[in-house]
């Protein structure tokens, strides 16, 4: 069972895909676009996935042959442990910069509040200006990557409107939240107005493609701090996965379903 | 296309408990050789010269796993890898200059290129069919979702940092 799904044919023939569209990618390397007083950087994480999306046979029906349904199944679980050496490089970032940690510590720990800062930004956008009804309780409560997908499909079930919220906001961010990843940091850092600690530790929001995109954003952009914001980000990204489901769960969730309430109290 | 009626993610609550150890190692492995090639290409660090720091990350990630098998607390197995990478890499702990050295010899970002390939070849029917489906309302909370999140922590942790600073 084991051999047959890690040594397959047709998963060899993925690995194989895989390792091709990164050798393109990595060769074409880090580009950086200046644009007025900041800069949009092009990473080859974001050449990768487009590339991916391009070969993927939803979109290249050639491609269905060898990516089957199940490949591409397992192409999923392989996101995760590919990830897994990340992770696990961004760690021993953080180790060596543990004074610079401990010095920003109320930050590190404060900024986690800030994660809120998805309702206080979507909930008035998709209430008032967009008109949407109970699918924006799922949509803005947290930046819905998976733990906070479980979280939606086990209160109300994935098909409900609060769950197609989430699963609208997932497939979106999944699609575009690295390219948003790349570019807003930049874009933030170049109004001059924030510590570079603070953008920094603001990468960690839980999700390792995210978190690539946003520091490699701000060391492109700030080179001789690298250490430094890698350390504070890999800071943040743990306390985030360890807080994360319970900020959710106990603040953020209820927070929103009480905003909800109040500003449509004729839906309940 | 699939079956786009149903339109519910079968979303793969993963438990962490039930993980094939010994599979997932052997797919690590295969994940750390790609990473290890997009290093190469990225930086000019060649195997040789990567493989320590390659089989740090590669036993972080296993210890990480295992961890997150048989502890019985609610932490995910990426909380238990980090927390290793971190304290072998404390400034004090033995050998932790040593594995600074050696995991500095990998590209951070090269490491997250693999990942986001398998992802571009993952998307399934379902979910490009939920993105255009959830229309241009969707795809603008989502970005104010994003930007909430980042700014939001960026706006808490600057006002904290010059107030105990």
């Amino acid at each position: 069972m084991s051999h047959s799904r890690a040594l397959g044919a047709d998963k060899l023939a993925l690995h194989g895909i895989v390792l091709a569209i990164v050798v393109i990618a990595e060769a074409i390397g880090v580009l950086r676009i200046p644009i007025g007083i900041a800069a949009v950087v092009l990473l080859p994480m974001l050449y990768a996935f487009a590339m991916g999306i391009a070969i993927n046979p939803n979109i290249t029906r050639a491609t269905a042959r060898v990516l089957t349904p199940n490949v591409q199944k397992f192409a999923g679980a392989m996101i995760t442990i590919a990830i897994t050496p990340f992770v696990a490089k961004f760690g021993t970032t953080v180790g060596p910069q543990i004074e610079a940690i401990i010095e920003a510590g109320p930050a590190l720990i404060l900024q986690e509040i800030g994660n809120l800062g998805t309702i206080v930004v979507a909930f008035p956008v998709a209430v008032y200006l967009l008109g949407m009804g109970r699918e924006t309780v799922g949509a803005v409560y947290s930046i819905d990557r998976e733990p906070n997908l479980a979280l939606i499909a086990e209160k109300y079930g994935l098909d409900s409107p609060e769950g197609a919220g989430v699963m609208g906001v997932y497939a979106t961010g999944t699609l575009i939240g690295t390219f948003i990843f790349a570019i807003m940091p930049t874009l933030i850092h170049g109004m001059g107005v924030f510590d570079i600690r603070a953008l920094a530790m603001s990468c960690g929001v839980g999700s390792g493609s995210m978190l690539a995109a946003c520091t490699g954003a701000l060391t492109t952009a700030v080179p001789d701090q690298t250490d430094l914001i890698l350390g504070l980000a890999g800071a943040s990204n743990v306390l985030t996965y360890a807080t994360g489901l319970y900020v959710g769960l106990f603040i953020a969730l209820p927070l929103t379903q009480w905003l909800y309430r109040k500003a449509r109290p004729e839906l309940y | 296309m699939a079956n786009v009626e149903n339109l519910t993610l079968e979303i793969e609550t993963i438990d962490e408990r039930k993980v094939n150890i010994g599979e997932t190692a052997a797919l690590l492995l295969v994940a750390c050789a790609i990473g290890t090639m997009a290093n190469y290409v990225a930086t000019g660090v060649g195997a040789l010269e990567a493989f320590p720091g390659m089989a740090i990350l590669f036993l972080c990630s296993v210890a990480g796993l295992i961890m997150a098998r048989f502890v019985p607390l609610a932490l995910p197995s990426v909380a238990w890898v980090s927390l290793f990478a971190i304290v072998i890499t404390i400034p004090g702990v033995p050998g932790s200059a040593w594995v600074v050295e050696q995991a500095g010899k990998i590209n951070f970002l090269s490491l997250a290129t693999p990942a986001l390939a398998y992802g571009g070849l993952a998307l399934s029917a379902k979910e490009f069919a939920i993105a255009r489906k959830s229309g241009w309302k969707i795809v603008i909370v989502a970005i104010c979702v994003m930007l909430g999140t980042y700014l939001g922590s960026v706006v808490i942790a600057d006002l904290t940092l010059r107030v105990f600073s």
